[in-house]
């Protein structure tokens, strides 16, 4: 535990060396953010509501989600391809500690200095926009939430260390990974609520890991989903969470049998 | 009981020909032809504790191969390889915890931040207990004398400050077995020497083994007893420096200097092969017997001789002479 703790603190203050790069991008994003929310502003025009939603609670929709999707999200994926391709790998196989705890806590780390300063920034869009942002103190949908976005960050911490995995089959991915970075954020309802989509891909949805990490927590926030239906929804994110481990193993071993034999 | 052993080891490497053009990557998504590189093949030999070898051979030999399946990173296609008792494939944490391997090439320090944050990381990786820590750190920042630049962030230091604190992180957990792989690449003379010192020095006072490679002779010269010569992926020498100079050069060198009016080359060909000739000094090739004749006659005859050494064939040349296809 102390390695790991070690290790986050190290590449947090390292994070914090690049403070202004940082700050620079949470500005392009805030400025994202808002784009949406007026974007949606005129969409709506006259109409009183799209898909169930009033524009108060679209709006609440992007902002509240926006911040889950900066809590949750990584940058794990190229770190460990390019981990792969430049064999720094081989310096980490020789030390005493698995690849996947090391690069993991390394991740938490990295991001966390982003996360915060994400948060606090979106935190100051929602206050611009404070006048059509509906508020929702209820504990038990506040803690149920709490839950599913720390699920959601395991999840897609694991997922992008899947994704990270495929440097060991592919050599350029950066194009690849912006794909499925994109396809990640579509399933998740980052552009637009899924509700707006046909009711089976919204049932699909709900089976696979992405909706948790903007769509159903934004859901919730909004009382239009239920507290079961939510812990029906936690169940789902930890077997996603079982099962991306078991994958994982099994890619690793395979990828790091191909490693060893051609030295990629 | 040797510390290290490779018996039969090999290494063949699968890779793929990329083939030219948009139409050609597009073909090798459905057919690839899988080729093989025979990097290292059938190599044994044997390290006892506290030795230190010199792995020389040129580019694309197979050394860093060697080294590579020696710390587990590749799994050997052949044979098999034994350090401290472990199979270094299985990648045993015991095994880990006891060796090192410091490349000139790949850096372990993290750039953004003073190396001293590395040491911390790598101290909880290698669960080394803090007073351990504190006394070998302390030791190893005399010796290399780097408190100055320990605050530093690493990507502010030079190439040889990198380098020393690259070994001092890994040398922490205080290594049985070191590999090092070309640590002296790029540095300038100074900072070359500083490494070569200190490698001698902390193999002399902790009898660590040391496998090292380098292409710069100076370090294997100054460092190493025995050599292993690497070639196309095996071994063509194994045993002393100086041997190898005795077997593969069967001359000696005369470097004479001339006084007064100096002479013609003419003159000096007479006595056996010439080089470097100046009117004023010259090198002649003779063979090993016959060195101290070929001196003798030219103190008698009359050439102005002013001074002869007689010198054992560069060991530069030995090996640029082995290595020649
Ligand atoms: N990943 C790889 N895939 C295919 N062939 C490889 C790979 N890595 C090395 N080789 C080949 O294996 C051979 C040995 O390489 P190696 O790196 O062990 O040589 P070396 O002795 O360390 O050379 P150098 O002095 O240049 O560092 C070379 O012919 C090289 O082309
Ligand atoms: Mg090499």
């Amino acid at each position: 535990m102390k390695k790991i703790l070690t290790i986050i603190k190290a590449f947090w203050q390292r994070a914090l060396t690049y403070r202004f790069t940082i700050f620079a991008y949470r500005v392009g994003e805030m400025g994202e953010v808002a784009v949406l929310v007026l974007m949606w502003s005129a969409i709506y025009g006259g109409q009183h509501t799209i898909s169930g939603l009033t524009l108060k609670e679209m709006i609440t929709y992007v902002l509240i989600g926006n911040i889950f999707y900066v809590m949750i999200r990584n940058f794990l994926a190229s770190l460990v391809a390019g981990d792969i391709k430049d064999g720094n790998l081989s310096m980490a196989l020789v030390r005493p500690m698995s690849y996947f705890s090391f690069i993991i806590s390394r991740e938490i780390g990295r991001i966390s200095v982003a996360t915060i300063m994400s948060i606090l920034s979106q935190a100051v869009v929602i206050l611009f926009f404070a006048g059509s942002f509906i508020w929702n103190f209820n504990i038990l949908r506040i803690l149920l939430i709490a839950a599913m976005v720390i699920l959601a960050f395991i999840t897609e911490l694991l997922l992008s260390y899947l994704v990270g995995l495929i440097a060991f089959w592919v050599d350029e991915t950066d194009g690849l990974y912006a794909t499925i970075e994109r396809v990640k954020k579509f399933f998740s309802g980052g552009y637009f609520p899924i509700s707006l989509l046909p009711l089976a891909f919204v049932k699909v949805s709900f089976l696979l890991p992405f909706a948790y990490s903007f769509f159903v927590p934004a859901q919730i926030y909004l009382n239009k989903m239920s507290l079961m239906a939510g812990v029906k929804g936690l169940l789902v994110q930890i077997v996603w969470i079982a099962a991306l481990y078991g994958i994982i193993k099994i890619v690793w071993n395979r990828g790091l049998k191909r490693y060893e034999g051609v030295g990629i | 009981m040797p510390i290290i052993e490779a018996k039969s080891l090999s290494k063949k490497y699968e890779f793929y020909r990329k083939q030219r053009g948009f139409a050609g990557s597009l073909k090798s998504l459905f057919y690839r032809k899988k080729l093989y590189s025979e990097a290292v093949k059938d190599i044994s030999f044997k390290v006892e504790p506290g030795e230190l070898v010199g792995f020389l051979g040129p580019n694309g030999a197979g050394k860093t191969t060697t080294l590579k399946m020696l710390s587990g990173i590749l799994q050997p296609s052949g044979g098999s390889a034994q350090v401290l008792g472990f199979d270094p494939s299985k990648r045993e944490p015991a095994y880990q915890k006891q060796f090192a391997l410091v490349t000139g090439q790949k850096n372990q320090l993290i750039k953004d931040l003073p190396a001293i944050e590395t040491f911390i990381v790598n101290k909880e990786i290698y669960e080394i207990p803090d007073k351990e820590f504190n006394e070998t750190l302390e030791e190893l920042i005399n010796v290399f004398d780097i408190k100055d630049i320990l605050d530093i962030q690493v990507r502010k230091l030079s190439l040889g400050q990198r380098m020393k604190c690259e070994l001092v992180s890994a040398l922490l957990h205080r290594p049985k077995v070191l590999f090092l792989d070309e640590p002296t690449i790029g540095l300038d003379v100074v900072a070359q020497k500083n490494i070569r010192d200190f490698i001698k020095k902390y193999n002399q006072k902790y009898k660590t083994t040391v496998i090292l490679t380098s292409h710069y002779m100076e370090d294997i010269k100054e460092l190493c007893q025995r050599v292993v010569i690497v070639n196309l992926g095996k071994i063509i020498y194994d045993g002393k420096l100086e041997d190898l100079i005795k077997k593969y050069a069967p001359h000696k060198l005369l470097k004479i200097t001339f006084s007064e009016n100096g002479i013609k080359k003419e003159e000096a060909q007479r006595f056996g092969e010439v080089d470097d000739f100046t009117p004023y000094s010259c090198t002649i090739k003779t063979s090993r017997e016959k060195a101290k004749e070929v001196a003798v006659a030219l103190l008698s005859s009359n050439l102005p001789v002013d001074d002869i050494v007689i010198d054992e064939a560069d060991v530069d040349d030995v090996i640029r002479h082995i290595f020649k296809p």
